[in-house]
């Protein structure tokens, strides 16, 4: 079968009565499961698996996918709507996307979330499909030292996320390196940072940290303060205003296209790499978005440029992560070992024969990522308006229902009653950093790419001994690392003599 | 205080006696038309059987999992749930198991090899006595195969054998299987094959097989099948006593062992560790269940794992089927915690990281 056959077939079959009513439903399921906290795409797709012994390849796969493709879309309007990030890779949005909620645009944030989500997804998937006659290559060029550099590269962004003081930034992300490296260390078979507890052995687990440290800590700001998540405002919006908003907030992130393609293209290309998963590739985006921006000052205090970046990233990682899911049947994510398991229990083949035999259902992947978003996209405007209303609740009625249902995410990843202390201990830090001023999103971004800068040296020097990093892609990688960084050192100095001119 | 506790006990007899009263009673009053069922399976009907899975979902123990709970349903007469429990490498799930009531309404699919290793190297968090569960039998023995990228020309074991320690050998975790394996081999072949460390998942070990780091890796025949069976990887040696069907032309490592300059210790080694290797995966109950209970869900397990509808789905999925009875492991698991002294410290030694 021929690529543009597939397309065509791939495409009749995914709008067909017999594939498009799964899709439907898996679309709108995972939309749910993306707005309660704590549950992710894993979840869904977990939940979905026992239906597929019964099912054929086209509807499982669309079943499967679709429910994995719109969680983002419902994890990014509970971010907006409730400051507590509805699935991992939503936490970034939570630096701009609250802060519109509370100058009244909390619809305008959401249409936009929605909207740049459903674009990054199109992006991803198109890019997948351009990319299949030489995805093998694509997918072999990232090796333990180019994810090194890559990772380092992608740490360095911090430096942009704290430009304001870049002291408490660096402080913030070293934390989350050493965070990162609680827990048996494979390398070493050591046992860091466990204090004895056999709980910590194998690390810290993001989604309780990720609670933690934005949700609960949320939930304590609004306990504190009192009054209600809209804050100032003195009733929440009506629902034609909500409506009206929604609109304004797709027209402005279409406006912004350029910015979308970029950090899609960032999602995208960090879904390639194997193990970085979608959360740094959201803060990528975001700092990308900041440093590219002509209004740097407003990030963070309700920026629309600051919700469009990280959604339309998260969600553009898909079709990077299936690349090599797809090219070789080695999967590229947690997310990806569960989609390659149901392809065996629909009994396809994968790796290079699907490509050459099958590409049909690879373009049932492709066009069920795209209209599984478009269906959340439209399923989720509609879950505005009622979500709108809760936020105009008081906190005293709101922080124990949301507090409940936080910890029951917390605890849902691995039945863990630990996850639960965990989410609470990191509630507290999360308060107290940012009542202090210091970047969760910084410690965030070191603690995911902790693990991956740490393991891909470790394997670097391994495989290639201690001059790995003069190899040209890696060196490459690295002068741009270096650039970056010098560029950035540079700003930082030049806004300190402004400053201090200014006081001068 | 011992004598003071059957006069405690008493009240709480009586409440039972009539919880068990009223269950029959109630049972028979809802199964007027349908067939009677007392003893043990009485008590399993209706009930629900919680199956702790030690890993998380999507993993190859879940998939088994899923695969086989309809049919543990369908002749236990019981609703069967997993419960996912991942952790400390699947000890925690085990360690669960190892405590849950002994009600026998609580199962336990477990990592047999890793367990037995983990105890007899006293690594802290194997809070479980292995040969004390009550075994109900095994799905699958661990049938290990050692793969190399076709792109690296070696076709045998003689030939990277040969080539020692220019053959870089890819594993995930220090002290994990596919660690263990490697470097067992190493030391029952003095191979001194290079083995790297710390990729964090076999995907990745694979991704760095196709990119030409490293050379090969040790694996399950189930998750080598994959990459063997699109022509990019070939095996080179399979581990057990006898070559498998589907690899009736690969060397079994005990047939190479008589090619080591010391066949005698080369097979020592390599029967305490297919010895492992026979524990494979089996579901357990806690220690100390009722015996007839006991007997109810073996028998139930083994007509899980013989029927034919099942059977198709295993086939179809990829997911080989190596029953063994529940008296069968039970024996297996006594013979693979006492090897021989010296070897003992061998697998403790790879297991901690220290070959």
């Amino acid at each position: 079968m021929g690529i543009v056959e597939g397309m065509i077939s791939g495409f009749l079959q995914a709008i067909s009565l017999a594939v498009f009513p799964y899709l439907f439903v898996g679309a709108l399921f995972g939309l749910v499961i993306g707005v309660i906290p704590g549950l992710s795409g894993h979840f869904a797709m977990a939940m979905i698996i026992p239906f597929l012994y019964a099912m054929e390849p086209g509807p499982g796969v669309a079943f499967l996918l679709g429910a994995h493709s719109t969680v983002a879309q419902g994890g990014g309007l509970t971010a907006i709507l409730f400051s507590t990030p509805g699935t991992g890779q939503n936490a970034a949005t939570l630096l701009d996307g609250p802060p519109m909620r509370n100058n009244g645009l909390g619809g305008m944030a959401a249409g936009a979330a929605m909207t740049s989500c459903f674009l990054g997804a199109t992006f991803g998937a198109v890019v997948l499909a351009l990319l299949l006659p030489v995805l093998q290559k694509v997918v072999l060029f990232f090796g333990p030292p180019e994810i090194f550099v890559l990772a380092f590269l992608a740490l360095t962004f911090v430096a942009v996320l704290g430009k304001e003081d870049i002291t408490k930034s660096l402080i913030a992300a070293l934390a989350g390196l050493l965070l990162a490296m609680v827990g048996l260390d494979n390398v070493t078979n050591q046992e860091r940072f466990t204090f004895g507890l056999l709980e910590l052995r194998d690390g810290l687990q993001l989604v309780p940290v990720i609670l933690g440290l934005f949700a609960v800590a949320e939930m304590f700001e609004l306990w504190v303060k009192g009054g209600s998540l809209t804050g100032t405002q003195e009733s929440s919006l009506s629902a034609k205003e909500t409506q009206k908003q929604i609109f304004q907030g797709m027209i402005e992130s279409l406006k912004r296209w350029w910015l979308v393609i970029r950090c899609s293209a960032v999602g995208t290309g960090m879904g390639l790499i194997p193990g970085l998963g979608s959360a740094p590739a959201a803060f990528v985006a975001y700092a990308h978005a900041k440093q590219t921006s002509k209004s740097k000052d407003t990030f963070g205090k309700g920026n629309i440029e600051g919700v469009i970046a990280p959604e339309s990233a998260n969600n553009a990682v898909e079709g990077g992560a299936l690349a090599s899911t797809v090219a070789f049947g080695v999967p590229g994510s947690s997310s990806m070992a569960i989609v390659l398991g149901a392809l065996f229990v629909l009994g396809q083949e994968t790796g290079p024969r699907m490509v050459t035999e099958h590409v049909d259902v690879v373009f049932i992947m492709i066009f069920t990522i795209i209209i599984g978003n478009f269906i959340g996209m439209v399923g989720g405007m509609f879950l505005v308006n009622p979500l709108t209303r809760v936020t105009g609740l008081r906190g005293t009625v709101l922080v124990p229902v949301l507090i409940a249902i936080v910890f029951t995410g917390a605890f849902a990843v691995e039945r863990s009653w630990f996850d639960i202390g965990v989410a609470l201990v990191f509630g507290v830090i999360g308060y107290l950093m940012k009542e202090l001023d210091y970047s969760r999103a910084a410690l965030l971004i070191g603690f995911v790419l902790g693990f991956a800068v740490e393991k891909n040296l470790y394997l670097a020097l391994q495989l290639s001994g201690p001059y790995f990093i003069f190899d040209p892609i890696p060196l490459t990688l690295a002068v741009i690392t270096i650039g970056f960084l010098g560029y950035n050192v540079w700003g930082i100095i030049q806004h300190h003599r402004e400053v201090k001119k200014r006081a001068g | 205080m011992g004598t003071a506790r059957p006069t405690l006990n008493f009240p709480g007899k009586l409440v039972l006696l009539a919880f068990a009263a009223f269950g029959l009673i109630s049972c028979q009053s809802g199964n007027d038309g349908g067939e009677q069922k007392t003893g043990v399976a009485g008590f399993y009907d209706g009930r629900v059987v919680k199956w702790i899975i030690p890993y998380s979902p999507g993993g190859g123990y879940d998939e088994y999992g899923r695969m086989l709970a309809p049919y543990l349903e369908k002749y236990i007469g019981a609703r069967v749930d997993i419960l996912n429990l991942p952790g400390a490498g699947g000890m925690r799930g085990a360690n669960d198991l190892f405590n849950a009531p002994n009600d026998g309404l609580t199962i336990g699919l477990i990592n047999g090899s890793a367990l037995v290793t983990n105890e007899l190297a006293g690594i802290r968090g194997a809070d479980y006595k292995i040969a004390e569960f009550e075994f109900l039998g095994r799905i699958v023995a661990d049938r290990r195969v050692l793969v190399v990228a076709k792109s690296t020309g070696f076709k045998s074991f003689e030939e990277i054998w040969q080539a020692g320690n220019q053959v870089k050998i890819g594993a995930t975790g220090l002290g994990g299987s596919t660690y263990v394996d490697a470097v067992i081999v190493n030391e029952a072949f003095d191979a001194g094959f290079d083995i790297i460390h710390g990729f964090d998942s076999s995907s990745i070990v694979k991704q760095s097989m196709l990119r030409g780091n490293i050379a090969g890796t040790w694996g399950s025949w189930g998750s080598a099948l994959d990459a063997v069976d699109q022509g990019t990887d070939l095996v080179i040696l399979q581990s057990g006593r006898q070559r498998m069907p589907d690899l009736a032309d690969v060397p079994t490592a005990f047939e190479m062992a008589e090619k080591t300059s010391d066949p005698a210790r080369a097979k020592a080694i390599l029967t305490a560790w297919e010895l492992l290797h026979a524990v494979g995966r089996p579901v357990a109950l806690p220690p100390n269940v009722n015996p007839e209970k006991v007997r109810f869900l073996r028998e139930a397990f083994r007509e899980a794992l013989h029927d034919p509808e099942m059977l198709a789905i295993a086939a179809k999925t990829l997911r080989p089927i190596d029953y063994a009875t529940g008296e069968e492991v039970q024996q297996i698991v006594i013979d693979a915690t006492s090897m021989p002294d010296d070897i003992e410290q061998l697998f403790v030694r790879a297991i901690k990281g220290q070959l």
